[in-house]
C-alpha cells in the first residue's frame, strides 16, 4: 500500500523522482506511459502514466494559451465542450442519461459522442469536459478497477473507485485537466453515485446533473423525483430531463443514451432522438414539447 | 542604455504551433472503407507545396489521415509506423484495427500538456471483415463512425455526407428504405465530389486527391476495375487488400 | 441579480418578483415591490440595472397615465407593449441607455384574452405563454416546458409558480428569500399570496 500513496502523491522522494523524470524523458512517448506492450514484448507499465511537458517556465500558462477557446476563440486547438449528464439514484437502481453532442464553438463536431463510459459490467463513468480526459482516465480506471479484483479477490466499492479517480485527478490540479464526472454502480451497500470533478471534488449523492445544460435537466428532474420511482417512470424521467436540456441549451442535444444500473450491472436501456423525443415521444407515445403538448389549447375566452 | 536600443524589455513567446490547411475524410463501407485526403499543404494566404500527402498506409488493413500541424502530423505517423513495425516483430502479425486505434489515443493522450496538432482519421478493416472509420481529437478522444470529415472544410464536407452516408433529413419513398451501407462506385462519387466541392469553396484546399480504399480479405475487386488508375498497394494475395486512387484537384 | 416568472393561465395572468433589494453583499431590503400596476388590466416586472429599474418603469407609468387622460382609455396590452419596447429600443441606441428587463402581463376585457410579453433592455419583444428573467431562468425554462398548461385555473397556475420559485431556492447558490405575485384577469389588477 506504501507505493499506492508514493504513487499518487504530490510531494516526497518519489514523487519528485517521477517529476523529474518527467522532465527529462527523452522520448516521451514511450516512457512507460503505455498500458499494453512495451515493445511489443507485453510488460505493463509500472505506475501512473507520464506526460511530456514543453520545455517553458509554466507549461499550464502554454497549454491555456494554445486550448482555451474561451479566452481566445481564434486559438489552434479546440477541446470540445458542452454537455448534459445526469444520475439520479431510486428505489430501483441508478439511472444514467446523457446527451450526444460535442461542440467545437458553434460547430456541431459530432452528434454521436458516446458519453457513458462503460467501466466494466457495474460501473458507469459520465463524460463532461474534455472529452479525452474523460475517456482515457475512466479507461485507466477501468484497468485500476480489474487488477483491484485480481488482488483482493473482490469487486471494487463505487466509493473506492471514485476515491482512486479523484485523487488521481487531484494530483493533476492546475495542470489544465477537464472532467466533471458522475461514477455510478453497484456495490455491497447498493446503488451508488459519486460525482468527480477536476477540481478534486468528490461528493456522495442521490442526484446529481453535469454540463452546460444541467440547470435546464434540474428543473424537470428535480420537480419529478421521488425515491419510489418505478423503473419505468425513473427511465422516463432521465429521458425527459436530458430532453428537457437538449431544447433549452444550444450546446446540448441530438441524441439521449438512457442506462439502469441493477443489482446485476448496468444495463443499456437505448438511444433516443431528441427531434423524435419532441414531437413524437418514445415508441410514439406522445411528444414531449411544449407546443405539441399543449396543441388546441389557449388562455383566451374562459367560460365565466 | 543612451541609444535606446535594448532600452525595453523583451517578451517572447513559444509558438510551435501553426495550421497547414487541407482536408481529410474517410467513409466505411459494409466490407470497404475509403481513406481520402487532398494533396496542398499552406500556411496562411501561401501554398507551400502542391503534393504532401496526409493519408498513410499503416498496415494491409489500416490507413491513418492526419490534418492540422503538417510537421506533428508528419512525426506522429512516423512514431505510430514504429510502434506498429515493433508490434509486428513481437508478434508475427499486424496490430488489428481496433487496438490501433487505441495505440492512437494514447500515444496522444500521452501529449496531454504539450499537444500534437493534428487531427486524425483512422479507417480500414476490423478483425470480423466490417469496414470501420475512428475519428480522434488533438488529445485521443476517439469514437468509431462510419463517416467523418476533418480540416478545414470540415463544415462544408460533413453536412454532405450526412445527408449522403446517414441519409439525414431524407425522407425515403414510401414503401421503401434508405440502405445502412452504400456501394464502393457510390462511396468513391460521393468523396470525390466532396473534394471538388470543398476546392470551388475553400481556399485551403484543392492541388490534388488521394483516396485509398481498403478492400476486406476475400471481397471482388470487380467495381474497382472500371476506376481509371487504381493502383494496387499490397503485394501479397489471400488479405485485405489496398487501393490507391488518385486525382486532380483544381490549382487556383 | 432579480429574478422574476411570469405565465398564463385560463383567462389570467401571473406575475412573479422577488423582493430583495441588494447592493454589493449587502440585502438592503427584502420587501421591495418590482411589479409596477401600469393601469387596470397591465402589470410589469422589471429587473436589471439597479437605480435605472424604477426611473424606467416610473417613465412608462406616467406615459401609461397620461395616454390614459389624453384619450380616455387604456393602451391595450399589444399597444403598450410596443411602446415600451420602443422606448428601450431607443434607449439602447442613447448616450445613456436604460438596462431593464420586463415581463408584461395584461388582460383585455373585451375579448377576454391574457397576455404576455418578454422584453429586454435591448428591446427585444417575444409574446410567450411563459416567460422569465434572470439566473431563475436557466431552472425555469425546462421546468415550465413541462408543466405549463395554458388551460390551467388559477390554483393550478399557482401551483406550477410554486414549482418555479421551490427550484430556484432549492438549486441557486444565491436564492432570494421572498417573492412578490400579482395577477391580471378580468375582475383587473391584484396581488396574492402563494
Amino acid at each position: 500500500m506504501n507505493t499506492f500513496a508514493e504513487r499518487f502523491s504530490v510531494s516526497g522522494s518519489a514523487a519528485e523522482i517521477r517529476r523529474a523524470k518527467e522532465v527529462i524523458g527523452e522520448d516521451d512517448d514511450f516512457t512507460g506511459v503505455m498500458w499494453g506492450s512495451a515493445g511489443g514484448f507485453g510488460n505493463l507499465s509500472k505506475g501512473v502514466p507520464t506526460f511530456s511537458v514543453p520545455s517553458v517556465p509554466d507549461p499550464t500558462d502554454f497549454l491555456r494559451l494554445h486550448t482555451d477557446d474561451h479566452a481566445d476563440p481564434s486559438c489552434k486547438i479546440k477541446i470540445k465542450h458542452g454537455t448534459t449528464t445526469l444520475a439520479f439514484r431510486f428505489q430501483g437502481g441508478v439511472i444514467v442519461a446523457v446527451d450526444s453532442r460535442a461542440t467545437a464553438g458553434s460547430y456541431v463536431a459530432s452528434g454521436t459522442v458516446k458519453k457513458v463510459i462503460e467501466i466494466n459490467p457495474y460501473l458507469l463513468g459520465t463524460m463532461a469536459g474534455g472529452a479525452a480526459d474523460c475517456q482515457y482516465w475512466e479507461t485507466y480506471l477501468g484497468i485500476e478497477c480489474r487488477l483491484h479484483e485480481l488482488r483482493n479477490r473482490e469487486r471494487i466499492s463505487v466509493a473506492a473507485a471514485s476515491k482512486y479517480l479523484s485523487n488521481l485527478v487531484y494530483s493533476y490540479k492546475g495542470m489544465g485537466l477537464s472532467m466533471g464526472t458522475m461514477i455510478c454502480g453497484w456495490d455491497k451497500t447498493g446503488p451508488a453515485i459519486f460525482y468527480v470533478d477536476s477540481d478534486g471534488t468528490r461528493l456522495k449523492g442521490d442526484l446529481f446533473s453535469v454540463g452546460s445544460g444541467s440547470t435546464f435537466a434540474y428543473g424537470v428532474l428535480d420537480q419529478g423525483y421521488r425515491w419510489d420511482l418505478t423503473d419505468e417512470e425513473a427511465q422516463e424521467l432521465g429521458r425527459r430531463s436530458i430532453y428537457a436540456a437538449g431544447h433549452r441549451d444550444a450546446f446540448s442535444g441530438n441524441t439521449i443514451n438512457l442506462y439502469h444500473v441493477k443489482q446485476d450491472g448496468w444495463k443499456f436501456i437505448g438511444n433516443y432522438d431528441v427531434s423524435e423525443m419532441h414531437y413524437n415521444g418514445p415508441g410514439g407515445t406522445g411528444g414531449y414539447g411544449y407546443g405539441v403538448r399543449v396543441e388546441g389549447r389557449t388562455s383566451a375566452n374562459p367560460a365565466s | 542604455m543612451p541609444d535606446g536600443s535594448y532600452a525595453h524589455p523583451q517578451q517572447r513567446q513559444f509558438n510551435p504551433y501553426t495550421e497547414n490547411g487541407g482536408t481529410i475524410l474517410a467513409i466505411a463501407g459494409a466490407d470497404f472503407t475509403v481513406i481520402a485526403g487532398d494533396t496542398r499543404q499552406s500556411e496562411g494566404y501561401s501554398i507551400q507545396t502542391r503534393y504532401a500527402p496526409k493519408v498513410f498506409r499503416l498496415t494491409d488493413r489500416a490507413v491513418l489521415a492526419v490534418n492540422g500541424f503538417a510537421a506533428d502530423g508528419n512525426m506522429f505517423v512516423k512514431t505510430v509506423k514504429q510502434r506498429l513495425e515493433w508490434y509486428r516483430h513481437a508478434h508475427a502479425k499486424d496490430m488489428p484495427l481496433r487496438a490501433i486505434a487505441r495505440l492512437i489515443q494514447t500515444m496522444l493522450y500521452a501529449r496531454r500538456f504539450f499537444p500534437y496538432y493534428v487531427y486524425n482519421i483512422l479507417g480500414g478493416i476490423e478483425e470480423d471483415g466490417s469496414g470501420a472509420v475512428y475519428s480522434f481529437d488533438p488529445v485521443g478522444s476517439y469514437e468509431r463512425e462510419a463517416c467523418r470529415a476533418a480540416g478545414a472544410a470540415q463544415s462544408l464536407v460533413q453536412p454532405f455526407l450526412d445527408n449522403q452516408i446517414y441519409f439525414r433529413n431524407q425522407t425515403p419513398a414510401p414503401g421503401t428504405s434508405h440502405p445502412t451501407h452504400l456501394p464502393l462506385p457510390d462511396v468513391l462519387a460521393i468523396v470525390i465530389d466532396s473534394f471538388t466541392s470543398a476546392t470551388e469553396r475553400h481556399i485551403e484546399v484543392g492541388d490534388g486527391l488521394e483516396m485509398y480504399v481498403v478492400l476486406a480479405k476475400g471481397r471482388s475487386t470487380q467495381e474497382l476495375a472500371s476506376i481509371r488508375g487504381a493502383q494496387e498497394l499490397t503485394p501479397k494475395e489471400g488479405g485485405d487488400r489496398i487501393f490507391v486512387i488518385r486525382r486532380e484537384l483544381k490549382k487556383d | 441579480m432579480d429574478i422574476s416568472f411570469a405565465l398564463t393561465g385560463k383567462g389570467y395572468v401571473l406575475i412573479a418578483a422577488d423582493t430583495t433589494a441588494a447592493r454589493s453583499i449587502v440585502k438592503m431590503k427584502s420587501d421591495e415591490d418590482k411589479i409596477k400596476v401600469l393601469s387596470p388590466h397591465l402589470l410589469m416586472a422589471f429587473s436589471g440595472e439597479p437605480g435605472d429599474t424604477v426611473q424606467f418603469a416610473e417613465y412608462v407609468e406616467r406615459n401609461m397615465r397620461l395616454y390614459h387622460i389624453r384619450h380616455n382609455h387604456e393602451l391595450r396590452p399589444p399597444a403598450a407593449a410596443s411602446w415600451i419596447r420602443r422606448s428601450l429600443a431607443d434607449s439602447i441606441r442613447s448616450r445613456k441607455p436604460y438596462a431593464v428587463n420586463l415581463l408584461l402581463g395584461g388582460y383585455e376585457p373585451r375579448e377576454r384574452t391574457p397576455h404576455l410579453y418578454w422584453i429586454d433592455y435591448l428591446g427585444t419583444l417575444a409574446t410567450v405563454p411563459f416567460g422569465a428573467h434572470g439566473y431563475g431562468a436557466y431552472f425555469a425554462l425546462s421546468l415550465l416546458d413541462r408543466y405549463h398548461d395554458p388551460e390551467a385555473t388559477l390554483e393550478e397556475g399557482l401551483a406550477t409558480l410554486r414549482r418555479c420559485i421551490d427550484e430556484v431556492s432549492k438549486r441557486l447558490v444565491v436564492s432570494p428569500g421572498k417573492y412578490k405575485v400579482k395577477i391580471v384577469d378580468a375582475d383587473g389588477v391584484r396581488e396574492v399570496e402563494l
